[in-house]
């Protein structure tokens, strides 16, 4: 190579070094980016926006599926962790709905003046349309007998119909053998909390189960129309009556609601015929109360009765 | 036609490192400085006239600017520098072999980091502390040093393709300076 080659070379050499001094300069008095820079961004970021395409899109293959080693083992410790929560959760709402099921029985106990002794449904027999035809309970012939009625907190559920070893079946009351005498109140005129007054319009019957397999359905044939009806008080029977318990025939408690009436089937003048729907979901009780003996009398002075004095030294001072 | 294939291909590695180091938080500050890699490979390689290297890697040293978003005109002005100081070497020095490759990279990481902070100090450019900065450049030069052997023989690859005869062609594979 000529020296005046290599001259030519350094000199080019200094000239091309001189350029990018310069656009820096110039760069950084300007402070944006010039046309060339412009254009030339324009041109290439198609380029990197495919080449970062193609790089995520193999990181997001690796990170996906091959970097997944030790998720399989991971994926295995939750879904047993999974399967034992679910197992707890089943309990613990099993023991929730029994809780719930005993605070019922504790109210009815309190709130009922007779003998009776907690069960817990242990099964129930469906029909073909998923409705409970009768319960099993978990109490036996050293316990309950037969014809012991059955209630929950919501309602009469029905009576022991069979006792055998220590368990026993109770028919609903949408059972067809199934009868208890009821009055008919109208829910505008609440009941009194003297013993024995209902807040009865008067009409009296027996309600007796239609043993339908889509529903719980009673009906109540030869209502009577006459009785004691309340001053003012229509004695006619209306669609969304309350049917309570007479606490006549001994066996269930007076004043338990059964149910509302649905439909008036047939009037005659004298009699009424109504369809009920009962209060309890009977699907849906877990534990109920038997009533072991029936309820004492009401006691008819227990309105003037005066509360007696307490006896000396129980006074507080 | 050989130094823009190769300045080219610099120009592809530098768009697709700084895709996938984006995707590795970890790595931090450790990015290889594929331009220095590049400038230095031109400079060493730069057979009787050094002006079409220097061409070269200021071409590439611009379209960095424009990727990592620098004023236009320092990397180029630093990789120019770069390609000179790897000619002065070439003189001197043969890289050939693993570990030359490596310390060589090394060596080149680290003056295209120092030039770069003389540049921005002599241009009044902001800058972070001097620590930082320092640990900046001991973390690319660590970067560079491992990755420069394998862009040195995509390189070489280059030169290969482009070499005459079968005698360049071994040459340029050997990475014996034509």
């Amino acid at each position: 190579m000529t020296l005046r080659r290599r001259l030519v070379d350094w000199s080019l050499t200094g000239v091309l070094i001189l350029v990018p001094a310069l656009v820096l300069r110039a760069s950084l008095s300007r402070g944006t980016p010039s046309a060339l820079d412009q254009a030339l961004l324009r041109i290439t970021a198609p380029l990197e926006t495919g080449v970062s395409w193609v790089v995520e899109g193999i990181g997001g293959t690796w990170s996906r599926y091959v970097a997944l080693v030790d998720v399989e083992a991971e994926n295995r410790e939750l879904r047993e962790d999974n399967e034992r929560l679910r197992k707890d959760l089943a309990a613990m709402t099993r023991k929730a709905y029994d809780v719930a099921a005993l605070e019922d029985l504790a109210v009815v106990k309190k709130r009922t003046p007779a003998d009776t002794l907690g069960a817990r449904v242990i099964g129930a027999p469906l029909s073909p349309q998923f409705r409970v035809l009768r319960l099993k309970i978990d109490r036996g012939n050293r316990e309950i007998a037969t014809d012991m009625p059955v209630i929950t907190s919501e309602g009469p559920v029905g009576r022991v119909d069979k006792v055998y070893g220590d368990y026993a079946d109770v028919i609903l009351i949408s059972d067809p053998s199934s009868r208890i005498d009821v009055v008919i109140r109208d829910p505008a005129q609440p009941a009194t909390q003297a013993a024995g007054d209902t807040g009865a319009i008067g009409a009296r019957g027996l309600l007796v189960g239609l043993g339908r397999a889509d529903s719980y359905a009673c009906k109540i044939e030869w209502l009577e129309r006459q009785g004691r009806p309340v001053p003012g008080a229509d004695a006619k029977v209306k669609v969304g009556d309350e049917v309570v318990t007479s606490g006549l025939g001994a066996s269930f408690p007076a004043g338990l609601v059964v149910g509302k009436v649905a439909k008036i089937i047939g009037d005659d003048g004298m009699f009424q015929s109504v369809e009920v729907t009962p209060t309890v979901d009977v699907s849906r009780v877990r534990a109920v109360m038997v009533l072991l003996a029936p309820p004492p009398p009401p006691d008819p002075d227990a309105k003037s009765r005066r509360r007696s004095e307490p006896a000396f030294g129980a006074r507080p001072l | 036609m050989r130094t823009a294939t190769i300045v080219l291909t610099a120009y592809l590695l530098c768009v697709v490192v700084a895709s996938t180091w984006r995707l590795l938080p970890w790595i931090g500050d450790a990015i290889p400085d594929v331009g220095a890699l590049t400038a230095a490979y031109l400079g060493l390689t730069a057979r009787r006239q050094v002006s079409p290297a220097i061409g070269g890697a200021i071409v590439l040293g611009y379209l960095i600017d424009l990727i990592s978003g620098a004023p236009p005109g320092l990397i180029a002005l630093v990789l120019a520098l770069t390609t000179l100081v790897a000619r002065a070497v070439q003189q001197r020095i043969l890289v050939r072999g693993a570990a030359i490759s490596i310390a060589f990279s090394a060596f080149v990481a680290l003056v295209s980091g120092i030039l770069a902070l003389v540049v921005r100090g002599v241009y009044r450019m902001p800058s972070a502390a001097f620590s930082i900065e320092l640990r900046h450049v001991v973390w690319v030069t660590l970067a560079t040093a491992v990755l420069g052997p394998v862009v040195w023989k995509i390189f070489r690859r280059i030169d290969a393709a482009f070499a005459r005869t079968h005698r360049e062609r071994e040459a340029a594979l050997e990475g014996l300076a034509p």
